[in-house]
């Protein structure tokens, strides 16, 4: 189930470019760090692959569980100036971000050294990394309780069409140079389970806290695990449908992050920039035998595996 | 039975293949390949997922005394899975595995006599399957509930117990009607003993025991699930007690129902009767709001309730007004709705030593909708107790007759007092610990008994269950 797999750790040849950072020539290059490549030719540049589809998904909206899905839960694991796919092998060039998942993930992680490790997950084969940009309260840190990673057919897909992430794959939902609110519905931030997504993090109560909510593309070029804006191998599906060039159905996957706060007069930003600027990461490490059971099971046998809601919160009754 | 050797039953699982490929389907009682046959663990098969695997419908796959390392998945329908021995038969998820045996979307799935614990998830869990039956079943240790059915219809948990779950021992949701039935089993040490969000009709829970939780029998109502609300469950003869476990594991909602007997949040023309209740800091049986601060929907109208779920769930859910949205805390961005307990009816329990009150309906009229407690058709009537919120609660609102008139707000329920302070929280892999339960009964005859084909529970006759005694030394 995973002709995928081709994550090489190379020394000499580029890697993905990244805006900031990107090496000009191989020679200009004087970090040693393993390079990871993008695509499946070993010593290929992550391509430059024209754009496709929506810009945002077509999202599940209301109570969960119309569709089949599963639903890991994944506490938080640590933070770092770190970027794996972004700034691959440049250690605190990235903004800070906070890590799900495998243990340990750092600017060099490869998505075979993530399968090695142990996990944060509450399914054992999901030795995947999620991340997102770290929250600020002014200048004071949140640390974040945990994730949600939804996994289903997106709206209107037929489920039993849907291929698990081929290992190694990597996607960004929402855009982090954003300088106003983003449209499209890839981000939004919400109180507790609600998906009525807010452009800015709303107040909330303790029994709902403040969740950032992160839908990826769902669709995907059968070729190549990265691309070089980290995007365009990937698309979201439009009424069902995934665009003809990025022809492969995926599960959407849905990251909801708890982070725990409630109440009013927060000062809120992103380690990224302003509220604005969310966005998230996915670097696909599980076990390619424990995805395809999962998709296998409950995304194309249509059941619900697991729900989350808001049963796990504090204070259900706390009135004032 | 017979006793199939290994080559035998080769030849058998490849001609259920080749059965199923030529047809096209695999339903039918006994299948296509013959006779039902019994699969065994390990002389047949070294896994019972190899083995479950290799049946074909209507086989039993009859697993002998081992701790199996393995969390199973079930597709196969109309298979018994059945241990020889309810204490020796183990399936064990080492903290790591998520389900001991999880049946997707697969019909007359029966589970009996056998042991799951240390699953990350759940111990037995149906989801989307209908026509299961779990019985002679040992859960405990599991980090989200012990028996678990979910969007499954005609059903039914017996002789079972479920220990040491932060969420629920036993669990029914998303249902209705759900014709199933909960029936001489026991669960304890659990979060909740009993759980079941947007489940009813048809749906007993009788004759069992719920004790040593954080709290008994929760059926609750939100619409973070579809089909609500929690209706028209029937909750007669049980034994209910000594629900305060500080030490049980907890999800939060447990932490806040900490010290109830029976606990109806939101709940709806569910029949409570002839239970005896006894040992609880907070209420005996209390008829509660649930206020849902993320909700996603708003009630449904009550020509809605006998509603069948197949019928609302793929309904469009618009977004709430503004206007009906209502923020707690002065935050007006969270989006509340209060569901409130109605048209429930507490007849003839024995109810005791509960620390706030033996029975109690309240709401809070948390959004000045003028709709208050008394409006709520929840009814009282022939009740064995002692204390009542509010005050003469059975003369207030008998189901008989009209009620007394008199003052509901005399001794009413400080709800928020009562919720506002949950437990304290234990630790998060306090389940991980959780007690051994003692050695369970067997079900008879588990080495010869056939696989007879589950066609749906039988109805309990509950009319003929009179409150059960103490047992001794409770």
């Amino acid at each position: 189930m995973t002709p995928y797999r081709r994550w090489r750790n190379v020394g000499v040849h580029r890697a993905l470019i990244s805006v900031a950072f990107a090496c000009i020539t191989v020679a200009g290059c004087s970090d040693a760090a393993p390079r990871r490549v993008a695509s499946g030719a070993v010593g290929a540049d992550a391509p430059e692959l024209p754009r496709v589809g929506p810009i945002g998904p077509e999202r599940y909206t209301g109570p969960q569980g119309r569709v089949g899905q599963f639903v890991v839960k994944c506490t938080y694991s640590h933070s770092g100036e770190n970027d794996p796919i972004v700034h691959f092998g440049h250690a605190g060039h990235s903004h800070r971000h906070d890590f799900y998942g495998a243990v340990g993930t750092d600017a060099t992680s490869t998505p075979e050294q993530l399968e090695t490790q142990k996990t944060t997950c509450d399914k054992e084969f999901d030795t995947a990394a999620y991340w997102h940009p770290s929250l600020y309260d002014g200048n004071t840190v949140i640390r974040p309780r945990s994730i949600a990673a939804y996994y289903r057919a997106a709206p209107g897909v037929n489920p039993e069409s849907v291929q698990p992430f081929p290992f190694g794959l990597a996607m960004i939902a929402g855009d982090a140079a954003a300088t106003e609110a983003q449209i499209g519905g890839a981000v939004g931030w919400v109180c507790g389970a609600s998906t009525d997504l807010q452009a800015g993090p709303p107040d909330c109560p303790a029994s709902a806290p403040l969740h950032l909510e992160l839908t990826f593309p769902d669709c995907w070029d059968g070729r190549h695990l990265d691309s070089a804006d980290h995007r365009s191998h990937v698309a979201y599906s439009a009424r069902g449908k995934c665009p003809v060039s990025r022809p492969v159905p995926m599960p959407q996957l849905m990251m909801s992050v708890n982070f725990g706060v409630s109440g009013t007069g927060h000062d809120l930003r992103l380690a990224s920039g302003s509220v604005v600027t969310a966005h998230g990461d996915f670097l696909n490490a599980w076990t390619p035998a424990g995805l395809a059971r999962e998709v296998n099971a409950c995304i194309h046998r249509d059941v619900v595996c697991e729900l989350a809601s808001n049963r796990e919160e504090e204070a259900l009754f706390q009135v004032r | 039975m017979r006793t199939l050797g290994r080559t035998r039953a080769a030849i058998l699982a490849l001609v259920a293949v080749m059965a199923v490929g030529a047809c096209g389907s695999s339903s039918g009682s006994g299948g296509s390949g013959g006779a039902p046959n019994t699969v065994r663990v390990p002389q047949d098969h070294s896994t019972i997922q190899a083995a479950v695997d290799a049946a074909k419908s209507g086989d039993l796959v009859l697993v002998s005394p081992g701790v199996y390392r393995e969390a199973v998945d079930v597709t196969t329908p109309n298979i018994t899975i059945r241990g020889t021995d309810r204490n020796q038969v183990i399936l064990d998820g080492g903290f790591k595995k998520e389900n001991g045996v999880r049946v997707l979307d697969t019909d007359g799935v029966v589970v009996e006599n056998m042991t799951a614990r240390n699953f990350v998830s759940n111990g037995f869990f149906w989801t989307g399957s209908d026509y299961y039956r779990g019985s002679y079943l040992t859960a405990y240790r599991n980090g989200d509930y012990g028996i678990y059915a979910f969007d499954a219809y005609h059903g039914q948990f017996d002789h079972s117990y479920g220990g040491g779950s932060p969420d629920a021992g036993f669990y029914i949701g998303e249902c209705y009607r759900c014709d199933a039935v909960i029936d001489t089993v026991v669960s304890e040490n659990n979060g909740l003993g009993y759980s079941g969000t947007n489940s009813g009709g048809d749906l007993y829970i009788v004759n069992s025991t719920f004790r040593n939780n954080r709290a008994g029998i929760v059926p609750n109502t939100g619409s973070y699930e579809l089909c609500y609300p929690e209706r028209e469950s029937t909750i007669v003869g049980n034994l209910v007690y000594g629900n305060n476990n500080g030490d049980a594991p907890a999800i939060d909602v447990a932490l806040l129902a900490n010290g109830n007997g029976i606990l109806v949040p939101g709940g709806v023309r569910n029949i409570i009767e002839r239970n005896r209740v006894w040992d609880h800091e907070r209420t005996g049986i209390g008829l509660v709001p649930f206020p849902e601060e993320d909700a996603s929907d708003l009630p449904p109208a009550k020509a809605d309730w006998n509603v069948p779920c197949s019928k609302t769930r793929d309904r469009k859910v618009p977004k709430i007004p503004a206007d009906k949205c209502k923020g707690l805390e002065g935050l007006l961005k969270s989006c509340a709705v209060l569901w409130n307990p109605q048209e429930n009816r507490v007849i003839g329990n024995v109810v005791e030593e509960s620390g706030v009150a033996d029975l109690t309906v309240s709401t809070a009229d948390l959004f000045n909708t003028g709709e208050t407690v008394d409006t709520l058709a929840n009814c009282f009537s022939d009740n064995t107790f002692t204390t009542t919120a509010p005050t003469d609660l059975q003369a207030l609102a008998p189901c008989d007759g009209t009620g007394s008139g008199g003052n509901w707000d005399a001794g009413a329920l400080d709800l928020l007092g009562l919720f506002t302070e949950p437990a304290p929280a234990p630790p998060t892999d306090a389940w991980r610990s959780a007690p051994k339960p003692p050695s369970q009964e067997n079900m008879p005859k588990a080495r010869t008994a056939p696989a007879v084909r589950f066609r749906g529970p039988t109805k309990p006759n509950v009319d003929a269950i009179t409150v059960p005694d103490r047992p001794a030394g409770s």
